[in-house]
């Protein structure tokens, strides 16, 4: 009897210690004998697929490339999906079995950094990288002010995207802008929603039924009459205000009034669909990735930015980029951002990448990557509306989920404009009262 | 005359209960026949019946992602929880019923406590111990707990306690030892308790989308459920190709199921009178 | 003599002996329940008192669990789940018992034919089932518009899923398909083994059906109702799949249930010692439920 007490009990003290009261990091994958090191890549569907090839399938090409260029270097690609992609990266830090590199956007990556669970990447930024950069705003955006935590590879603006046959039918063509920088005002949004509204259509869906794609909406709402998401100084949340009350009091009228559709139980990829599908007649997150993925040949898709008051519009933009979790091992870590440079700077397949993701490169030594495509000129142009980057401001993921609920109390008209505005404030801000 | 009434009652019930199967038998059906329509005609107003023109391109888009293995995976799984599970079962169950030795009561009362616990509440630890050893993202993080559960060991103890203890003392006096009276004579007096907590254990893994979803992260790890789960978030209303993964996910265990209704039946119901 | 048996009569030096089989019998069991139910537990329990986040461990006492009575998120999930409790036991109770009782004494071919067809959403798994019901219930393709539309029932299409007052009967319809399987199978068999000569008995006395069904069914059929209660209970504590599927506790919270807020608050707001907390109080709840039930199952029934 006392035996199996030892033995039951020592197994207790091993299952127990370590994973409470240890560092929580993963025991070290030692490097094989032969020297080579095994990173771990997981990506999030940013690089485009080429028709017909599965997730994950433009990934494994680069990783062949870069395994030829890198022999000692073993690269593990696992692709992850927007829905339940961000649950399955914080289920594996707290596991301990962070990737080595993540390709993802500014939101999730600072807020890791900022909980110290990356590598710190400012020995990447010299003097000749961020002058080939040239943007402040973009240098930022990797940064939360103490540290670089991610290596930015392209950058794109969100915008609008029309159904031009849709909206020629219904009579609400001639209030969009198709000349110039396409820029129009909210006056004419609300004349073309009603046209379409009116013609059966429906204009467009406020998705609000997830985290998916959230920036369209908030894209939406601060231009329609120049409320801002936050300061300038990114030390709060400033969408409860008059502009803002305001587009929302509008968006829930066009919604009351059927013109257009409050998407309570959908995100952006069922938003998508819908656009692709004809069933609504425009999209709210449109972007040059998702021009790619859902082009079709049954109508003409045009690239229109958010309607503002003033026909100045506010964008929101993304960046795309790569960090290194730290998981404690120098020489993964080490072998990890020789990837991240490789993916971003190689000379061959660093614009190659930039192109797959559809975006425009961030590094202005790339030059012209769509010579001749007018309509990438165009996008390029609209650099000079780019707004205030709040996504690596604290309390980010939590501002989100308060975000789409906040809008889905104004739809369900649970709550007033005025009193989710106000919930939606306190809570949000919540982080920065501590 | 109160017999026609009678009898004209019990008509039109069976008439409900025949269009109350209909709805029943319609989500499965619209699964099958969804995996045959190309997308236009999955979503298309009004919805067509049945599919006129089927066609296998959902499939094969399918099978662009690893479904086979998502479906093996889920058949491992499966399999394996329920061999450990009946083993492990079986074996405590046994000296619980028929063993006083010292101890029984608090095992006996904790593995009762336990039992009405939801596995959720202990989701973020199991987390960090499956990482703790190394198991985590494998298919045994979600074999592991389910071999946990002690709703078995009681299910296989009311059982046990039906074997007379007679045979028991008499294989004793005959020399044989511990083990081999489990083996020999145990075992196939509760044989009929093992193809119910096999049943249960099977179908319960197979459908425990909860600890998989949080277990499981590479895409050739996933089971179907998974799989088909992430297809959604993937393709949002590309219902056809959902359709077809769903479909995958299904068939095999509705037939089986169809095949063996039977022992199905008889396992469930045991299960319960015993459990 | 006395001092070497127990209070088994067992001399000490056999009781050791039968200590050290059964325990070997029990220990592949009692690692995995130790390892996986028992330490888990524990350190759930140990983990809630502290604010647990991505980057800090602080012990706060009571705090995350005085944080949930004031959290209007949490108790409208609470809520939640005690009206899908609520909705769904009776019902299923209730349906399966009509269902079982039609068929019952049918011939086999129907009695299983039926069985198989309610048994049916259980087999084809949680997530085909829900991705079917979602297409079913979509706004713009689904079925269930096409057809109400059709009859003339609603003027127009409606967001099944994005409507605050219908999202949770989508859930509890769904819910309520797979979980009458079980009893309806557990029903059938038990009315089966009622003792024939007693439901003569009662035809010759000229007993009505509602009478008989009291007197002579319901008292034989009491344990199956008993056990059937407590698994649906269980299962609706336990309702995730569903939502997190198909509504992400939208919208406005409407569907949001413990279990699903739970995960939410792990996994995505990285608040795992108030998810913790959390967990322990669902436990605690779905372990006065049980109590309550196994009580209730002892006094009525012999076992």
């Amino acid at each position: 009897m006392k035996k199996f007490t030892a033995i039951a009990l020592s197994l207790l003290l091993v299952l127990f210690a370590s994973p409470l009261f240890g560092s929580g990091s993963k025991e070290a994958a030692p490097a094989a004998s032969d020297g080579t090191v095994t990173i771990t890549w997981w990506a999030f569907p940013t690089f485009g697929q080429d028709p017909g090839k599965p997730a994950g399938s433009y990934e494994a090409e680069l990783v062949k490339a870069f395994e030829a260029a890198n022999p000692t270097i073993k690269v593990k690609l696992e692709t992850i999906d927007f829905t339940s992609g961000p649950q399955k990266l914080t289920a594996a830090i707290e596991g301990g079995t962070a990737p080595d590199v993540l390709f993802d956007a500014p939101g999730r990556i600072i807020e890791y950094g900022r909980n110290g669970k990356l590598v710190k990447l400012d020995d990447l930024f010299t003097a000749s990288y961020k002058s080939d950069v040239g943007n402040a705003d973009l240098l930022a955006a990797c940064s939360d002010g103490a540290s670089y935590w991610m290596y930015p590879i392209s950058a794109s603006p969100f915008y609008m995207g029309i159904n031009k046959e849709m909206w020629e039918k219904a009579g609400a063509l001639q209030y969009v802008n198709l000349e110039g920088d396409r820029t129009w005002t909210t006056d004419d949004f609300i004349k073309a929603m009603e046209a379409l509204g009116k013609a059966g259509n429906i204009g467009i869906s406020v998705y609000c039924g997830g985290q998916g794609g959230d920036q369209g909406t908030r894209a939406l709402v601060s231009n329609l009459y120049g409320a801002t998401i936050a300061n300038k100084e990114n030390t709060r949340y400033t969408m409860n205000s008059t502009e803002g009350a305001k587009a929302l009091q509008l968006l829930k009228d066009l919604a009351d009034k059927e013109y257009i559709d409050a998407g309570l139980s959908i995100a952006a990829a069922e938003e998508l669909q819908l656009f692709a599908q004809q069933q609504i007649s425009a999209t709210i997150c449109w972007g040059t990735s998702n021009a790619k993925n859902y082009a079709t040949n049954a109508f003409t898709q045009v690239s229109v930015p958010f309607p503002s008051n003033d026909g100045v519009p506010s964008l929101e933009y993304l960046v795309n980029g790569f960090c290194v979790f730290d998981n404690k091992d120098a020489a993964r870590a080490e072998a990890a951002k020789k990837f991240i440079t490789f993916i971003s700077d190689d000379a061959v397949w660093g614009p190659k990448n930039v192109v797959q993701t559809g975006a425009f490169p961030v590094r202005s030594s790339f030059g012209d990557l769509y010579p001749g495509n007018p309509e990438y000129n165009l996008l390029a142009s609209w650099t000079k509306y780019y707004g205030g980057y709040y996504n690596t401001m604290p309390g980010f993921a939590a501002m989100r989920t308060e975000w789409w609920n906040m809008l889905q109390y104004v739809f369900t008209g649970e709550k007033t404009v005025a009193k989710a505005l106000a919930d939606y404030d306190k809570n949000a801000n919540a982080v920065f009262a501590k | 005359m109160l017999k026609q009434r009678l009898n004209l009652y019990r008509a039109i019930m069976m008439l409900v209960l025949i269009i109350i199967s209909l709805l029943f038998i319609f989500p499965f059906y619209w699964i099958i026949t969804g995996a045959f329509k190309i997308q236009k005609v999955a979503i298309q107003m009004p919805p067509q019946w049945f599919p006129t023109e089927p066609t296998f391109a959902n499939f094969t888009e399918l099978f662009l992602n690893p479904a086979l293995a998502w479906f093996l995976n889920s058949v491992f799984m499966s399999l394996a929880s329920m061999l450990l599970v009946c083993l492990t079962s079986a074996m405590a169950g046994y000296v619980l019923a028929k063993k006083q030795f010292s101890g029984r009561a608090i095992v006996f009362a904790v593995i009762i406590a336990a039992m009405a616990l939801p596995k959720q509440v202990v989701l973020v630890p199991l987390v960090r111990i499956m990482n703790s050893i190394g198991m985590y993202n494998t298919a045994w993080a979600v074999i592991l707990p389910a071999v946990g559960w002690p709703f078995g060991v009681f299910l296989m103890k009311q059982f046990a306690q039906t074997v007379p203890t007679e045979i028991l003392d008499a294989a004793r006096i005959d020399g044989s030892n511990e083990w081999m009276t489990f083996v020999r004579i145990v075992t196939p007096i509760i044989k009929p308790a093992y193809g119910a907590l096999a049943i249960f254990t099977f179908i319960s893994t197979w459908n425990d989308y909860f600890l998989q979803l949080v277990m499981l992260q590479s895409r050739s790890k996933l089971t179907i459920a998974l799989g088909v789960a992430t297809l959604q978030a993937e393709m949002a209303t590309n219902y056809g190709v959902i359709m077809a993964g769903a479909a995958l996910g299904a068939l095999p265990i509705v037939t089986i199921f169809l095949l063996f209704q039977k022992y199905f039946a008889s396992g469930i119901t045991m299960g319960a009178v015993k459990g | 003599m006395e001092s070497k048996t127990n209070k088994y009569g067992v001399s000490h030096a056999i009781q050791r002996q039968i200590d050290r089989t059964s325990y070997l019998f029990l220990l592949p069991m009692l690692i995995f329940f130790l390892g996986f139910v028992i330490i888990p537990m524990g350190m759930g329990i140990f983990t809630s008192f502290f604010d647990y986040t991505m980057s800090s461990f602080r012990f706060i006492g009571l705090k995350n669990y005085l944080d949930l009575f004031s959290d209007p998120k949490f108790l409208r999930s609470f809520w939640n789940t005690f009206v899908i409790v609520v909705v769904s036991v009776p019902s299923v109770t209730i349906f399966s018992l009509w269902v079982a009782s039609l068929i019952y004494d049918k011939n086999a071919w129907v009695t299983s034919t039926f069985r198989g067809v309610f048994y049916l959403p259980v087999v084809t798994g949680t997530v085909p089932v829900v991705v079917v019901w979602k297409w079913i219930f979509d706004k713009y393709a689904g079925i269930l518009n096409y057809v109400l539309v059709s009859l003339g029932v609603i003027e127009k299409n409606i967001a099944w899923l994005g409507n605050k007052d219908t999202a949770i009967w989508c859930i509890l319809v769904i819910l309520f398909t797979t979980s009458i399987g079980q009893p309806i199978v557990l029903y059938i068999s038990s009315l089966a083994n009622i003792d024939n000569s007693m439901l003569e008995a009662a035809e010759v006395d000229g007993a009505s059906n509602l009478r008989t069904f009291w007197q002579i069914k319901w008292p034989s059929i009491l344990p199956t109702t008993l056990y059937v209660v407590v698994i649906t209970t269980i299962n609706s504590f336990q309702c995730f799949a569903l939502i997190q599927l198909l509504t992400s506790g939208g919208p406005v919270y409407s569907t949001s249930t413990i279990m699903y807020y739970l995960y939410d608050n792990a996994f995505s707001l990285y608040r795992y010692g108030y998810a913790n907390a959390m967990g322990v109080l669902l436990a605690i709840v779905i372990g006065l439920f049980s109590i309550l039930q196994f009580k209730s199952i002892k006094s009525n029934v012999e076992y």
